[in-house]
């Protein structure tokens, strides 16, 4: 479990099949920014499996460091992603 | 790196096209899509996980081609077709 | 323009097949299929987005609830957000210096259910692919200009959650009331692609 305010990592994933974790925000450092409880597990829902539920954190990621140089200077970019997208980072 | 529906980020898809006064159909099927959709994934047919799985694994090119309606219906047929609702005997 | 027209004509008939088929296998009947949708639109519209805001402009309580939990605060005014499954409704507010703007990258999620159908536009590859990396140029496309200085936040819709914007109350309107106020929200006011 993170709390709000916890520094954490995006995976570095490349499944076949359906994911909420988009391309532009894998391997990304961001902050918890909110709790969302947790939700049916989406990447397994969508293969028609019955799945778990799985705690679920909106994200906050700096422009910058999404888009490096060619990102807007203070802007950031939230996203609701699954703990196991997720790892701890310093 | 992914699959044509994700999206975020790339290039070259041009400036938006925006309507004014805008309909919330733009022909007659899309409603029709629209309710169809709703009405199946009310019934617990599918979930909406597999309604956008289904969406996302139609071929690039004519996602990239086609308009947001008919990719639902390209959908909608892929997973009637696999769900066998065709096939399931009256209420 | 030419094949636009022919693919909604094939759409059209794949639709009828799909509908007929559905009628023959008894799932339900093209007049179910019509009220449904009726039904559905004369409740989900931007109008509720409007009575929405304005109660959040007039009522400082409400506001602090709305934001605390969407679902809740919009259930008070009799507003029902069932639509094929449950989601969360978190509405983010502007502030001075700080704008929010709504996408869904991945597919096209959209607060349905509160206001109907999503326009055109923002479920367009363009608007999908350029609202999380240029947001401030989208902006631009729509008119409304933001100074450099406003931090500006991108809500990427990925998972079960329905955004709705919460716009700052126009100067000038202290002696509007709830109503007139509510006419003032527009739908991309609610996206976050204009101001109000």
């Amino acid at each position: 479990m993170f709390q709000v305010g916890d520094r954490v990592r995006t995976r570095l994933m490349n499944p076949a099949g359906h994911t909420r974790l988009p391309v532009y925000l894998r391997g990304r450092v961001g902050r918890i920014e909110y709790l969302l409880g947790t939700l049916p597990f989406s990447d397994q829902r969508a293969a028609g499996v019955r799945s778990a539920k799985e705690a679920a954190y909106t994200v906050r990621f700096s422009t910058r460091d999404v888009w490096g140089a060619d990102g807007d200077a203070h802007g950031s970019v939230c996203a609701d992603l699954f703990e196991s997208y997720l790892e701890a980072s310093e | 790196m992914s699959r044509i529906h994700d999206m975020g980020g790339l290039h070259g898809f041009g400036p938006l096209e925006i309507e004014s006064d805008e309909p919330a159909f733009h022909h007659e099927w899309e409603a029709r899509v629209f309710a169809i959709n709703r009405f199946l994934l009310r019934a617990g047919w599918y979930t909406l996980d597999e309604f956008r799985d289904a969406l996302e694994q139609m071929p690039p090119a004519e996602y990239l081609e086609a308009s947001y309606y008919e990719r639902w219906l390209f959908a909608l047929e892929s997973l009637i077709r696999r769900k066998g609702v065709l096939d399931v005997p009256g209420r | 323009m030419s094949h636009v027209h022919e693919a909604s004509g094939s759409a059209a008939n794949r639709v009828k097949t799909l509908v007929g088929a559905l009628e023959d296998a008894h799932v339900l009947t093209e007049r179910e299929l019509d009220a449904s949708i009726e039904a559905f639109l004369s409740r989900a519209q931007p109008a509720n987005g409007g009575r929405i805001v304005a109660r959040a402009w007039v009522d400082p309580e409400f506001r602090r609830r709305l934001l605390a939990d969407g679902n809740a605060a919009v259930a008070e005014l009799g507003i029902d957000l069932a639509h094929w499954a449950p989601v969360k409704l978190r509405v983010v507010a502007n502030e001075p210096g700080r704008h929010n703007l709504i996408v869904c990258t991945l597919c096209s999620c959209y607060p349905l259910a509160l206001l109907g159908p999503s326009p055109a536009w923002y479920k367009s590859n363009a608007y999908r692919s350029r609202a999380v990396r240029d947001p401030r140029g989208v902006l631009a496309e729509f008119g409304t200009q933001l100074g450099d200085d406003v931090e500006i936040t991108v809500w990427d819709s990925t998972a079960e959650v329905r955004y709705l914007v919460l716009p700052q109350r126009p100067a000038g309107t202290k002696r509007a009331t709830e109503d007139a106020l509510a006419a003032l929200v527009t739908r991309n006011g609610l996206i976050g692609t204009a101001l109000v």
